[in-house]
């Protein structure tokens, strides 16, 4: 089959790699129909996740075709599934409580170790990301192997075109997640930092959620106007101070709920985030965590802070002082994609939200390192790239 | 060569032959089934001449449940490394699985000394491996979590293998390997089954 496969910071290729096959009774075979790049891939192609290696297989945003199961897969063959990014076991502590990228089982053994020395505990497997995720082979391919698929992905009903139900595998949930961390009280002001795919789905869920104001803050003017097409207040941070407009947008008392929907690679030459960039180019640093120290900086007293944005390591400069003596509550973690995707169906099915207004790009499979050398590097344009294998 | 560099250097062969003296010598442990380390150590990570390690998980099944696929389970017993797990024909004995037969570099008969049913089964090596080793496999409730397996492991290399050095790699290897085990155990008896990211059966 083919594949786009990581050769290298920022070298994609798409190659000619093994048919995936039934290994445990509950896996099934799925034909990806589209599949998306997501901002955290980013993340890899950049080099700034660790445990990435040559010619793994991308991809964590994908919907497709059942056309093999296990012996204990409930799925039938020729079933439409979209495939949460997370994988789970269902059965784990963590899975009873619906915490499902906190499942204890599905990351294999061997590539549990590095993730608990990173973070104190392993973590749940992923498609198509790092080795601390299990190195699972991702769905930028023609065909992928899905664990627990009595489980994990989440039968769709035929009548509703891919495009509007392919970001129900991570973005949209995680953008419905951020919103729900910052557990919205109707009227609340809401500050979203980041304005590509997760923020984006951010606003639109807190808006879903019954915020009463969202302030979106990017500095590229084409995502601004998609935030500004949502409702959203947009602030650019290339033309004005965050915190000032802040405090002046909200009369002086802050946003009730931030959220950093930017994460590790945070944009813009403030003196921390310089500071940060030299760290990360030089391997003594792995987050530039501007954003998140601005959006702590910036709540109201007594404020949530959540973070959908993804961070690998350790940033200093952390403004813990801010949040305990404001009183902040701070909430984040990988989407537990499955908790939500019932729901946010039904939204999908009744026209109340269509997610496919993001999409920006659509491209063959072969063009995979086209889509990713834009989608970074032309992010006005280039907002959301889905690929058809 | 001088008198005084002949006296430099005889100084200097006398204390290394010393030193390595007192790193090879180390007193043959007598067995005494009652003393088995494992069964008393916990949080240690020395007891006496024994090297302690050990690994804990929590299962969301019964201790019944989990021995019964320690006990009865072909597909974990492949998968183990470290952990020992029952011979079937001879009740009280175990097998050393491969990664544990190398350490002690011999096969290691390993005989059950203590069991209370659903708390405790602790076992012993028996004959001159390159280790002698003690262990033991608790189970606790943890609540809605679940039972908490714990095991610990005890090991005294002998002869040469007793540089310190070596203890510690012994213990390290021992402790992440009885970590795999224990999760690879999870794996099974909560999904069914050894989580793994291969895309093939025949793949590696």
């Amino acid at each position: 089959m083919r594949a786009a496969t990581f050769q290298g910071k920022g070298d994609i290729d798409v190659r000619q790699m093994p048919d995936p096959a039934i290994v445990n009774p509950r896996d099934c075979i799925i034909e990806v129909t589209s599949t998306a790049i997501c901002g955290s891939d980013l993340h890899l192609y950049d080099g700034v996740i660790p445990g990435v290696a040559k010619d793994d297989i991308l991809g964590h945003e994908f919907m497709g075709r059942v056309v093999a199961t296990g012996k204990e897969s409930t799925l039938e063959v020729g079933q439409r599934v979209v495939v949460p990014f997370t994988i789970f076991c269902g059965q784990c502590f963590h899975c009873s409580e619906q915490r499902y990228s906190n499942c204890d089982n599905s990351c294999p053994v061997e590539d549990q170790e590095v993730a608990e020395k990173a973070f104190g505990h392993p973590m749940a497997g992923m498609f198509g990301y790092s080795h601390l995720t299990g190195g699972f082979a991702g769905g930028q391919a023609e065909y992928v192997r899905i664990p627990y698929s009595d489980v994990v992905p989440l039968v769709v009903p035929e009548d509703i075109p891919d495009e509007r139900l392919l970001f129900l595998s991570d973005i949209l949930p995680t953008g419905w997640m951020a919103a729900l961390n910052a557990e919205i009280a109707p009227g609340d002001t809401i500050a979203v930092w980041g304005c590509g795919p997760v923020g984006l789905f951010a606003i639109l869920s807190a808006f879903q959620q019954k915020a009463g104001r969202v302030i979106a803050i990017d500095g590229v003017k084409g995502r601004l106007d998609m935030a500004e097409q949502l409702g959203a207040e947009p602030v650019n941070f290339h033309e004005t101070d965050i915190l000032d407009a802040l405090k002046q947008m909200t009369g002086g008392v802050g946003p009730d709920a931030v959220i950093d929907a930017v994460g590790m690679e945070a944009h813009g030459f403030a003196i921390d985030n310089i500071a940060d960039r030299i760290k990360q180019t030089v391997g003594i640093g792995q987050d530039r965590a501007h954003v998140l120290r601005q959006a702590i900086m910036a709540c109201r007293k007594g404020g949530r802070v959540s973070v959908p944005g993804v961070y690998g390591g350790k940033a200093d400069l952390f403004p813990l002082g801010a949040l305990m003596q404001k009183g902040l509550q701070l909430r984040t973690g990988q989407t537990h994609v499955r908790r939500f995707t019932a729901e946010l169906l039904d939204l999908i099915e009744r026209d109340v939200i269509d997610p496919s207004f993001l999409i920006s790009h659509r491209l063959p499979l072969d063009e995979a390192a086209t889509g990713y050398r834009n989608f970074r590097d032309h992010q006005d344009e280039w907002i959301k790239v889905v690929m058809h294998p | 060569m001088t008198i005084a560099n002949w006296a430099r250097y005889g100084l200097a062969a006398t204390l290394a032959t010393a030193a390595g003296g007192v790193l090879i010598y180390r007193r043959k442990p007598g067995i005494n089934h009652d003393a088995a380390p494992a069964r008393s150590a916990r949080h240690r990570r020395r007891f006496g001449d024994y090297r302690v390690t050990g690994a804990t998980v929590t299962i969301r099944a019964t201790p019944e449940q989990i021995r019964a696929c320690w006990q009865g389970n072909a597909q974990l017993w492949s998968a183990l490394e470290y952990l020992p797990f029952p011979e079937g024909n001879q009740p009280d004995l175990l097998l050393p699985p491969s990664e544990l037969r190398d350490m002690a570099s011999r096969p290691l008969l390993t005989r059950i000394v203590a069991e209370r049913e659903d708390e405790l089964i602790a076992w012993r090596s028996e004959g001159e491996g390159h280790a002698d080793m003690h262990g033991r496999l608790r189970f606790r409730d943890n609540g809605s979590k679940g039972t908490a397996v714990e095991v610990i492991m005890a090991v005294r290399p002998q002869h040469f293998a007793s540089a310190w050095k070596t203890e510690a790699m012994m213990a390290e290897a021992l402790k992440l390997g009885l970590l795999r085990d224990l999760r690879r155990m999870k794996m099974l008896i909560e999904t069914g089954e050894i989580a793994t990211a291969r895309m093939r059966p025949d793949a590696a």
